[in-house]
């Protein structure tokens, strides 16, 4: 594979000769000049190719749809198919959520699908050498191991890395097959790019999902990012963003980083890294002082505002200036902005985010900020408002959902024992297991079964492994893991983690490539990796980032020998000895299980309605609107497109727009829970920890009322009904989840109100006495987790490590880029690995554009190209976190099993990003550390 | 008659790639060679813009007029400018001529498509994929169907014209001070 990573690495012309394209300008010209003319009313209006049949012209194929499988955005796509081959997609001009567009990823889509480089059969490494092995052999292997491992070690010894690149059943599978394994040892990828989200909106007002669909954003009055940059993360919501912006909307991007998001914005704001609270605050601040907040709103509604504020106050804009380097007079228009919409009175602004605002210490509190931001003006659960989160993989709202997570069971049900006694009860109709066989399956530790404690996160697995500095509280280290569709490069401090990976008994890789976790461990043997089939060989459900549940459809057979991850699931637990709990033929039957159980976010989408709304976006082009994916007309009239969650029942239209109370329950009307409640509550009387009533004004209900069993009384029972539909309720405008307060002071949380907490390493020494970082925590999901101790030791690192280093997302690749790095057209675009250092700083460290650099901190160095850029400022490096195949200079594509290396290899960033991790989820810090830079 | 063109809502391309991705899907041009292609000019400062560069398909394409051999010609039925492949000799003519530096000359080309070495190749609307097909098919430019945020139009000029209008219109108004 050397030879041709070499060749396309020479190719980075196309970059350069965008820089020097010099005859552009006629064209630019030619574009400014034309074109003033009428507005028309008419806003859905496309291209007018768009009603050109984009059936093929080749005989004897067939169209298929499906949805795209890179980010959350869930665009919908049709695959050509030709005697049984994927030979290419066409658009799917009616999907009200992309009306055909994709981006560079999702336009190689046949490209990735029959990708030669994919993994075919089942390996295993024997004395240093990759050997192909038949199935049979390669499942007795992993299941008598795990067996051996569970008798000698304790269940808790098998670590299970989930994915979010596959189907919701085949999450909610994985979930229950770790259960039955007696571990919450299993955790994914929602763990680092969005646990915080969920902790953060969960906790501000019962849910932790993005409030409004991507296409409400066109309704917006102000559309402002921080840590967000979609043009280049979630390209087609751009489609939705750009066009609120035509309409009127203001757009406003705020990133330590001029973003191609910030390129298309109205107004970019330049903060630190690491300061969105106090930027958030400073924001509110502006807002409160000016007596700009809705109060009716806030008395009604929400619970804890003068607490809050009491806290807030501190941050005049001037304090903010000092700590973020924003000029005050920018957070007070930001503010001016926010609290009066330039686009018009009565509109309502949303705020988005990703990364850039989890992937703190702090990331819960940024994420808290934000919404307490919504919830100042009302925003929160209005048309055009609400807070926009922008989850990354294609169904990772659903492997949430389906709490692929080492703290919940699906739907968000807690650890407890009655949240256990309701899934087994699920479980038990399917085969009889009873809650007192599931317990007999767990161990025990300090006298506690571990059934009810949170297991170890994948953020940091690799600790239950090593158990040396950081010594673990469950019986026995980490001995085997499956890294099951996960990329190990997204997760920070790597050079740990290979330690780990070299020292586990078996490493199992399930994923359609070799991945990394195949190559990253230097060791003979002791790994097998398995050919998952493609999300486009299997069928399932997947939920994007708004809710929204698609039917993701088989395009062709699996290629190869590979086999869908639910059939090697089955296999293995038939080997474990409870096969009869995963005896599914088909998907539809797994998701109907997930619709008896999941009364937390109601998710009541059975296959035959998702499919329906398919079918009628085939047949009556546009029944979906693109305004607010309602069906105008048709036998579906009224339905939301993906029939959002929480869908009460087999009637209800969905619930695009969350805790929207101006609406009817039975149209898609919410309210916010009355989840929260403190130690004098009683049933209908929810109290705060303080003693304030905790119920909010409602739909036709002005007291608002607690949540209700479906015979009407109070409780919170009705999470605990199996298969129940509320009809009764909803028909009375009665939410059962209760109609509730949202809360600006969370008080079960480390800081009730955000607070601003520098980073473990700061370029501000003088500020870190003053905003201190938590502290140290003994037991942090199983593992100790040092906070203050190193921030302390870190103090003055910036005399030595000067620049500010964060990463981020190439448009071109997605996640650990397995998959992208190894198709061509992608790697054409994106063919290395770079940094990002501002002009001037590069002249003072005699760098120029495309040499090689070395960028180094406390954890280690990577090599990489310098992309010079005004893009960072003079103090921040960038970096793309996508790349493998470098450790610290030095290829390993070696280690690839022959015929699966990628096409194009780079240091990964996250062998030297920090040590830190969010205080309430262990989210690892991604986004700020101090590094130096020299040339290579 | 219809006369085929692209017109680029520049304020709304974010250089995604699609347009270059699906063109390669579409129409298997091999590495090394973009028969579209996202130009960024200003990077990373207020004011950066991208604009999709591809072949224009000229009213009157100065390439036509520059090739010696008589290869590229432009259809009166549709005013696609193609060029047919058999008859170019790779001198490179219509490259110093087009002003949008649209002619690509593939290189390092491998196996099947050995013979296609420094033959010219370009847009044609994907009427004609990289190897060219005996039946031409149908004019539906892949790149404008796929944009992400329909920043690209293409079609019959005639159609896309009002929508180009309509959507640029806004741009050149309220807001475009505070960008610049």
């Amino acid at each position: 594979m050397a030879t041709s990573t070499n060749s396309i690495g020479k190719n980075n012309g196309i970059r350069m000769s965008r820089r020097t394209f010099t005859k552009l300008t006629a064209l630019g010209t030619a574009a400014a000049l034309s074109g003033i003319s009428s507005v028309s009313a008419i806003q859905d209006k496309f291209p007018l190719i768009e009603s050109a049949s984009a059936s093929p012209e080749e005989p004897g194929v067939t169209l298929v749809k499906s949805t795209c499988s890179h980010c959350a955005v869930g665009c919908g796509f049709q695959g050509k198919i030709q005697k049984g081959v994927c030979i290419g997609i066409e658009p799917w001009l009616e999907n009200p959520i992309n009306r055909g567009s994709m981006c560079s990823k999702g336009a190689s889509i046949a490209e990735i699908l029959n990708s030669p480089l994919r993994l075919k059969y089942p390996m295993e490494k024997v004395n240093g050498q990759w050997k192909q092995i038949s199935w049979t052999e390669a499942l007795d292997k992993i299941a008598n191991k795990m067996k051996e491992i569970k008798a000698t070690y304790g269940p808790d010894s098998i670590f299970y890395m989930g994915s979010a690149k596959v189907s919701n059943e085949e999450c909610y599978l994985f979930r229950k097959f770790a259960a039955f394994n007696g571990t919450n040892n299993v955790d994914h990828q929602a763990r680092i790019c969005h646990s915080t989200t969920v902790a953060g909106l969960a906790n501000t007002w019962s849910y932790g999902a993005m409030t409004n669909p991507w296409n409400d954003m066109r309704h917006s009055g102000v559309i402002l990012f921080c840590g967000e940059n979609a043009a280049e993360s979630h390209p087609v919501a751009m489609l939705h963003i750009l066009e609120a912006k035509r309409r009127g909307a203001k757009f406003i991007v705020m990133d330590p980083r001029f973003t191609k998001s910030a390129a298309a914005a109205d107004m970019y704001v330049r903060f630190r890294s690491g300061t969105d609270i106090p930027l958030i605050w400073g924001i509110c601040n502006v807002i409160v002082n000016n007596n700009w907040h809705n109060k009716d709103f806030i008395a009604k509604r929400t619970y804890g505002f003068d607490k809050w504020w009491d806290v807030v106050k501190e941050y005049t804009p001037e304090v903010v200036e000092d700590i973020t380097w924003v000029p005050a007079d920018t957070i007070r228009q930001v503010a001016y902005d926010w609290a009066f919409p330039p686009r018009g009175e009565g509109y309502a602004n949303c705020i988005c985010w990703a990364m850039g605002a989890t992937q703190h210490t702090v990331g819960t509190n940024n994420i808290r900020s934000f919404a307490c931001l919504s919830l100042l003006m009302g925003y929160a659960g209005r048309p055009g408002g609400g807070t926009n989160a922008f989850r990354g993989h294609d169904n990772v709202q659903g492997s949430t959902d389906m709490c692929v997570l080492s703290h919940w069971l699906p739907a968000y049900y807690g650890l407890d024992e009655g949240s256990w006694k309701h899934w087994i009860g699920v479980w038990n109709r399917h085969a009889p297991i009873t809650y007192e066989e599931m317990k007999a399956k767990f161990a025990e530790h300090n006298g506690k079964s571990l059934m009810h404690v949170k297991g170890i996160t994948v953020s940091r697995w690799y600790e239950g492994v090593l158990n040396r500095e950081f010594p673990i509280n469950q019986p026995n280290p980490i001995k085997m893991a499956f890294v099951w569709g996960h990329s190990l490069n997204s997760i920070s401090e790597m050079k740990r983690m290979k330690e780990a990976m070299e020292q586990v008994e078996l490493l199992v890789g399930v994923d359609p490539h070799a991945t990394i976790a195949a190559s990253l461990a230097d060791r003979p043997d002791g790994i097998i990796i398995l050919p998952a089939s493609t999300q486009f060989e299997e069928e399932g459900s997947v939920t994007n980032s708004a809710r929204q549940v698609q039917w993701r459809n088989k395009l062709v057979e699996p290629l190869y020998e590979s086999k869908p991850d639910w059939w090697i699931m089955q296999e293995l637990a038939k080997r474990l000895g409870f096969g009869e709990h995963f005896t599914y033929t088909n998907m539809e039957d797994v998701l109907r299980e997930i619709n008896l159980g999941s009364n937390v976010i109601m998710m009541r989408e059975s296959p035959e309605r998702l499919k329906r709304q398919q079918l009628q976006c085939t047949t009556e082009c546009s029944v979906f609107s693109c305004e607010d994916c309602q069906a105008k007309s048709g036998p579906l009239k009224g339905e939301y497109w993906g029939l959002p969650w929480p869908c009460w029942n087999d009637e209800h239209p969905g619930t695009p727009i969350l805790y929207r109370n101006d609406i009817p329950v039975s149209e898609g009307g919410n309210e916010y829970r009355t989840r929260f409640r403190g130690p004098d509550s009683t049933p209908g009387n929810p109290l705060s920890d303080d003693g304030e009533s905790m119920l909010g004004a409602a739909y036709g209900y002005p007291e608002g009322y607690d949540e209700k069993n479906s015979d009407g009384t109070d409780g919170p029972g009705w999470k605990f009904e199996i298969d129940a539909d509320f009809k009764a309720l909803i028909a009375q405008n009665i939410c059962p989840s209760g109609a509730g307060r949202a809360r600006f002071r969370a008080w079960n949380l480390p800081d009730p109100v955000p607070v601003h907490r520098e980073p473990i390493e700061s370029p501000r020494p003088d500020l870190v006495d003053k905003y201190p970082t938590y502290d140290d925590v003994a037991d942090h999901f199983r593992v100790k987790c040092l906070y203050k101790t190193i921030q302390q030791e870190r103090k003055n690192l910036v005399n030595d490590y000067p620049y500010i280093l964060t990463t981020g997302r190439q448009v071109e690749h997605m996640g650990g880029g397995a998959e992208t790095r190894s198709c061509e057209y992608l790697v054409e675009l994106q063919p290395e690995m770079y940094a990002e250092i501002n002009p001037t700083t590069a002249l003072e460290l005699g760098i120029t554009h495309w040499d090689y650099i070395w960028v180094e901190t406390l954890r280690g160095k990577c090599k990489v190209r310098a992309y010079v850029t005004e893009r960072v400022n003079e103090q921040t490096i960038f970096m793309p976190y996508h790349w493998a195949g470098w450790l610290e200079g030095e290829s390993y594509a070696d280690r690839w099993p022959e015929g699966t290396g990628e096409l194009a290899y780079g240091d990964s960033c996250n062998v030297i990003t920090v040590d830190g991790y969010d205080r309430s989820t262990n989210m690892q810090e991604t986004k700020v550390c101090l590094c130096k830079v020299y040339k290579a | 008659m219809v006369t085929y063109k692209f017109l680029n809502v520049i304020e709304k391309c974010i250089d995604c790639g699609a347009c270059f991705a699906i063109c390669k899907d579409q129409n298997k041009v091999p590495h090394g060679t973009a028969r579209v292609q996202v130009v960024t000019i200003n990077e990373g400062r207020p004011g950066e813009k991208n604009i999709p560069v591809s072949c224009m398909h000229c009213t009157e394409p100065p390439c036509e007029a520059a090739c010696p051999v008589k290869a590229i010609y432009k259809r009166e039925e549709d005013g696609i400018v193609l060029m047919d492949k058999n008859k170019c000799i790779g001198c490179g003519y219509c490259g110093w001529a087009c002003p949008f530096g649209a002619p690509q000359y593939p290189h390092g080309l491998h196996g099947d498509l050995k013979e296609w070495e420094g033959i010219m190749d370009k847009c044609t609307l994907c009427v004609q994929p990289f190897v060219p097909l005996e039946k031409e098919r149908e004019p539906s430019p892949r790149c404008a169907l796929f944009c992400s945020t329909k920043a690209r139009l293409g079609g019959d000029i005639a159609a896309i014209l009002p929508v180009y209008r309509e959507k640029k219109a806004i741009y050149t108004s309220r807001w475009q001070e505070r960008v610049l």
